[in-house]
């Protein structure tokens, strides 16, 4: 499904986000990538929604080469890819249902589609009864729903995750990776980048550290150590 | 697509009035200079129609009395391919400076004609002067007016050469300025695109993540400056047909019946108009690609 081959990242200033990374993740997996801040991560994910190219190797997501990806098919890309973030990334302007509906509206998905499949998102992460409601009035686990039912509403192959649980307390966090691991077990493929220690020991799933822009660790039902 | 319409729409309606002022800025400078674009055509045509009306009156017309000999002809033909500095047009004789007046006056004052017969007309040489200073075209005709046999001489006015030369120079002027406005224009189109674009930073950062096109994103923004530009546009038409009746006005006064052709027709206002709308079109869809280019990139 996703394959990193000698991937070196540096930013301006010649620090090394990813230092010569290659790993292998297959469909349906559930990988947890952990490591100190800066330690490229989110980079990381960056490289697979093509946000970053990389400065030499290849990134290639669903059999698709994505570094050499032209301009017009780098949105294709990221239809395929549904992301959620530390910080929700909700538009405070629009309520819930507004939020999910702009996601399929914006790829130019028909007006019926939409209908149907927001609703059912929306009842799949248990917001049936806040559909009226706008980010403001949610809580944080309530507003990380919503931002993966925008990011899921397409049913993307790949679900990526950039510190979902950051700003949540121990108890929400529970239930946001309850609905990860639903939709994981739907088939889709999901990477987490996280610090949260308690949740990657419980989880026991693939675990992928980096330190320092290198992959020091690659382990099935791991821990965060 | 309807829905995509009123997404449009709505966008860049909010645009306009999340930033009123930066609107109004680039709204009047588009508006400026595409009115002085638009006169500067209009009044270059104007020009050179009423110089095209003038070019008989231009030239230095040797008219010789009813009973010059041939002699005295034969010494002015010499003295006219003898000069540098002119060149003759033609010799009008009697029976041609008839035709000419039956032309002008048979239809609308055939009175005039009456008891009129070619030999009581002048026979005249008609001279172009290959200057335009008005001094040196003074002096020809004075060389001519002394010559024997010569009745009278006539010249184009001073007035309308200095009319001609001085309209030009302000046309250009007024073209010049309006490109330097015009470029004023462009730059706040940028700014407005630029303003709106951060304004829903949070918006496109959301519609890059999800997948929506490129042109998806940025086409708002594209027509909201081409609808800027064309605003500018239309409000400038109302301007050169103002301006071109009051001209009309002007030159109504009889004392400047010369200057008559500087109007332009209407059909040639709406003629530029359509230039003008072009071109405000073209600044603001300019203007924003630039933006768009710049700030709206994947």
């Amino acid at each position: 499904m996703i394959l990193f081959e000698d991937v070196t990242k540096t930013y301006k200033g010649g620090t090394a986000a990813l230092n010569h990374v290659s790993c292998e993740i297959g469909r349906g997996e559930f990988v947890f990538i952990v490591g100190p801040s800066g330690s490229g991560k989110s980079t990381f994910l960056r490289l697979m929604t093509r946000e970053e190219t990389p400065e030499t190797g290849e990134v290639y997501v669903g059999g698709k080469n994505v570094v050499g990806l032209s301009m017009s098919r780098v949105p294709h890309l990221r239809r395929d890819i549904g992301c959620i973030f530390q910080d929700f990334k909700l538009l405070p302007n629009k309520t819930v249902t507004q939020n999910v509906e702009f996601a399929l509206e914006v790829i130019g998905r028909p007006r019926s589609v939409i209908r149907t499949q927001v609703p059912a998102i929306l009842d799949l992460v248990g917001l049936s009864h806040k559909v009226r409601s706008y980010p403001s009035e949610l809580s944080g686990g309530e507003r990380q729903r919503v931002s993966i039912a925008r990011a899921f509403v397409n049913k993307p192959p790949v679900l990526l995750a950039d510190e979902p649980t950051g700003n949540l307390d121990p108890a929400t966090s529970v239930g946001i990776m309850q609905l990860l691991m639903r939709i994981n077990q739907i088939g889709t493929t999901v990477i987490m980048a996280t610090h949260d220690k308690g949740i990657v020991n419980q989880m026991k799933r693939r675990v992928l550290e980096l330190e320092d822009g290198k992959l020091v660790r690659d382990q099935e039902r791991g821990v965060y150590e | 697509m309807f829905h995509r319409l009123g997404y449009l729409l709505r966008e860049t309606g909010n645009n306009v009035l999340r930033n009123t002022t930066l609107f109004l800025a680039t709204f009047i400078a588009v508006w400026v200079s595409l009115t002085m674009f638009g006169s500067a055509i209009i009044m270059r045509t104007g020009v050179s129609e009423a110089t095209g009306r003038w070019s008989d009156d231009v030239q230095i017309t040797v008219f010789m009395l009813a009973d010059s000999t041939p002699d005295q002809r034969a010494e002015l033909e010499r003295s006219i391919d003898a000069n540098p500095e002119i060149e003759l047009i033609s010799f009008v004789t009697q029976e041609e400076s008839y035709e000419l007046l039956q032309e002008a006056f048979s239809e609308d004052s055939p009175e005039l004609l009456e008891g009129l017969t070619p030999a009581d007309l002048p026979l005249s040489y008609r001279i172009r002067p290959l200057t335009n200073d008005a001094d040196v075209v003074s002096a020809i005709s004075d060389s001519f007016r002394s010559k024997p046999g010569v009745r009278s001489v006539a010249d184009a006015p001073e007035l309308l050469r200095s009319i001609e030369r001085n309209s030009q120079r302000i046309s250009t002027i007024l073209l010049i300025a309006s490109i330097v406005v015009l470029v004023a224009a462009v730059l706040l189109i940028i700014n407005t695109i630029r303003t709106a674009a951060f304004a829903r930073r949070d918006d496109i950062e959301i519609m890059k993540l999800v997948g929506a096109s490129n042109w998806y994103i940025r086409t708002p923004f594209v027509i909201e400056g081409t609808i800027q530009g064309l605003i500018g546009a239309v409000l400038a038409i109302p301007m050169l047909f103002l301006l071109n009746n009051l001209l009309k006005d002007f030159v109504s006064d009889e004392s400047l019946e010369l200057l008559q052709g500087l109007p332009v027709e209407n059909a040639f206002i709406w003629n530029t108009s359509m230039w003008v709308m072009l071109l405000g079109a073209g600044i603001g869809a300019i203007g924003s690609l630039i933006v768009v280019g710049k700030y709206v990139d994947v």
